[in-house]
């Protein structure tokens, strides 16, 4: 038997057991779909959240004060070609003050009195937000270096918030995934059980296990790539008009606009589904031909 | 064909000794009964060459392969090696007599054409065999016991099986129709394959006389070449 003829038998016999459990079917399929639906508006939260902590930390600097008479120029050299640097930038002391003057105009004043208090400066962008410590720490050894300084604090606390956020997001995705699967498990299960007196037959008549077990793999992956069409369906739209509006409140945000990463997302969940589905239907069926042994 | 060397079984769930010690031998093309009292081991001795339970001592063999060859995925190449049979008759309600033979070419994967003909013409002839060609469109609840029972064994046949096994094939049965399925399981021994009833029918065993095997209580006690009902 050629493979196409097997699949679209398996195929036939997949959906000829879900119309047999119909109402087993809408109820898993409902799960699956509202399952995927939170997955997914997860995942996106998840993509814009990453996007808005890339910008911040872009704008995460260390900045190295040099002593009097250090080869600025030599230390920038050297500061480009360190770990964890994205960009690096000399400053000259009357850059400084400049930049100073601009931002709190009094400190003009208290130059004029006391002359320019400012050294040279070393001014380095990391590359991630977690690279911060290193790269000071390697700023600070640097021979003609006097002293180094960073927003601890807000770096400490973005790092924290990062992985918290991170780690309950991976949490959450877990969660989710584990209870489509459930679903699946639980509905090729029931499938299963309605069709026991067949499978018994086919069992003893010599069937493959692979014979028996193919109709509920392509179940299962109905199942989830139903559940993530469906879910897609209600997400897309209801996302794409969320961004589009928070975008105009809010522009500075760096949100995920226009279709292109939508699409993506709902490949994603389709990815997932599909993946869920296969697998939930290949454990359930295994677990039940074993137990019938 | 069917080889029991000092072969006993005790099922660990109940500790109960349901075969002990049996050793015995059934050549191909052979007719035999397997008769005993309710519970002394026919189905027992059925569920070793189904590969349904593992015996806990000695080895089984069928056309000379030691049964724990066949392992995992295998187990299904042995099974479609042999036809089977039960009291129930396992046939699918919604099928037709024509469809259950049919469905076990189907789930056995069999090749749509070969030596043996086509699936068409394969469950023309397993339906002639049993005599029920003119009901091939029949749904099983269209069909009395007996046809039900003759229909089954069109589907234990249609694969070709080297043997068939028929555990209490006539338990459900009037005589008549008792007689009419032992009648249909001769002319399968008289195509070359090998038969084996288990059954508790004394006027079956004593109408039609074949090689009997007595067991009791697990025991093999007798073995009679010409048959004889005695237990
Ligand atoms: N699956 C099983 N688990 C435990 N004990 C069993 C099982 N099947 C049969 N037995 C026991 O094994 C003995 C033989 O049973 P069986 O082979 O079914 O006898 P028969 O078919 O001759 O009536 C009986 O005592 C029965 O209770
Ligand atoms: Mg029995």
């Amino acid at each position: 038997m050629s493979l196409l003829h097997a699949l679209s038998e398996h195929l036939q016999s997949a959906l000829a057991s879900m119309r047999a459990n119909l109402t087993a079917v809408l109820s898993t399929l409902t799960t699956i779909t509202l399952t995927l639906l939170v997955l997914g508006a997860v995942l996106l939260a998840g993509q814009n959240l990453n996007r808005t902590l890339a910008g911040l930390e872009r704008q995460v600097e260390v900045a190295a004060f040099l002593e009097p008479g250090a080869d600025g120029p030599a230390l920038l050299k050297h500061a480009e070609g360190m770990a964890g640097v994205a960009q690096a930038e000399l400053l000259s002391p009357e850059q400084v003050l400049a930049e100073m003057t601009r931002d709190y105009p009094y400190t003009a004043e208290a130059a004029q009195l006391a002359g320019n208090p400012f050294p040279a400066t070393l001014r380095l962008r990391v590359t991630s937000v977690d690279q911060t410590r290193v790269v000071a720490a390697a700023a600070g050894m640097l021979r003609g270096v006097e002293s180094v300084e960073f927003g601890a604090g807000y770096v400490d606390q973005a790092l924290g918030t990062l992985r918290t956020l991170r780690a309950a997001g991976g949490l959450l995705i877990g969660l989710l995934l584990g209870g489509t699967l459930f679903s699946i498990l639980n509905a090729v299960q029931v499938s299963m059980y309605a069709r026991r007196g067949e499978i018994n037959v086919m069992r003893l008549l010599g069937a493959r296990r692979s014979f028996v077990q193919g109709p509920h793999l392509i179940e299962g992956l109905l199942l989830g790539l139903g559940g993530a069409a469906l879910a897609g369906i209600i997400l897309l739209p209801v996302a794409g008009l969320l961004s589009a509006r928070a975008a105009e409140l809010v522009p500075a945000l760096p949100l995920l606009q226009g279709t292109g990463p939508l699409l993506t997302l709902w490949l994603q969940l389709a990815a997932l589904g599909a993946g869920v589905g296969l697998l939930g239907g290949w454990l359930a069926s295994g677990r039940y031909l074993r137990e019938l042994e | 064909m069917i080889h029991f060397d000092q072969v006993s079984l005790q099922y660990p769930s109940t500790r109960t000794l349901a075969l002990s010690r049996v050793t015995t031998e059934v050549a191909r093309g052979e007719f035999v009964y397997l008769i005993g009292h309710s519970g002394a081991g026919k189905s027992s001795f059925m569920s070793l060459l189904l590969k349904r339970a593992l015996p806990t001592e000695g080895e089984v063999r069928v056309a000379g392969e030691p049964l724990n060859r066949y392992r995992g995925g295998r187990v299904s190449v042995l099974r479609r090696r042999m036809g089977i049979i039960f009291q129930e008759n396992m046939l699918l309600p919604q099928l037709t007599a024509y469809q259950n033979v049919a469905f076990a070419l189907r789930v056995t994967e069999a090749p749509r054409v070969s030596s043996l003909g086509t699936w068409n013409e394969r469950v023309g002839t397993a339906l002639r065999l049993v005599g029920l060609e003119h009901k091939r469109a029949a749904l099983p609840r269209q069909l009395s016991q007996g046809e039900q029972q003759r229909v089954a064994i069109a589907r234990a046949v249609v694969g070709a099986p080297a043997l068939l096994l028929a555990d209490e094939p006539t338990g459900n049965l009037d005589p008549e129709n008792s007689r009419d399925v032992l009648r249909v399981l001769e002319r399968v021994n008289e195509s070359g394959t090998t038969v084996l009833v288990a059954t508790h029918a004394r006027e079956l065993v004593e109408s039609r006389r074949h090689r009997t095997l007595t067991l009791r209580r697990g025991e093999l006690v007798r073995d009679d070449a010409e048959g004889g009902y005695e237990l």
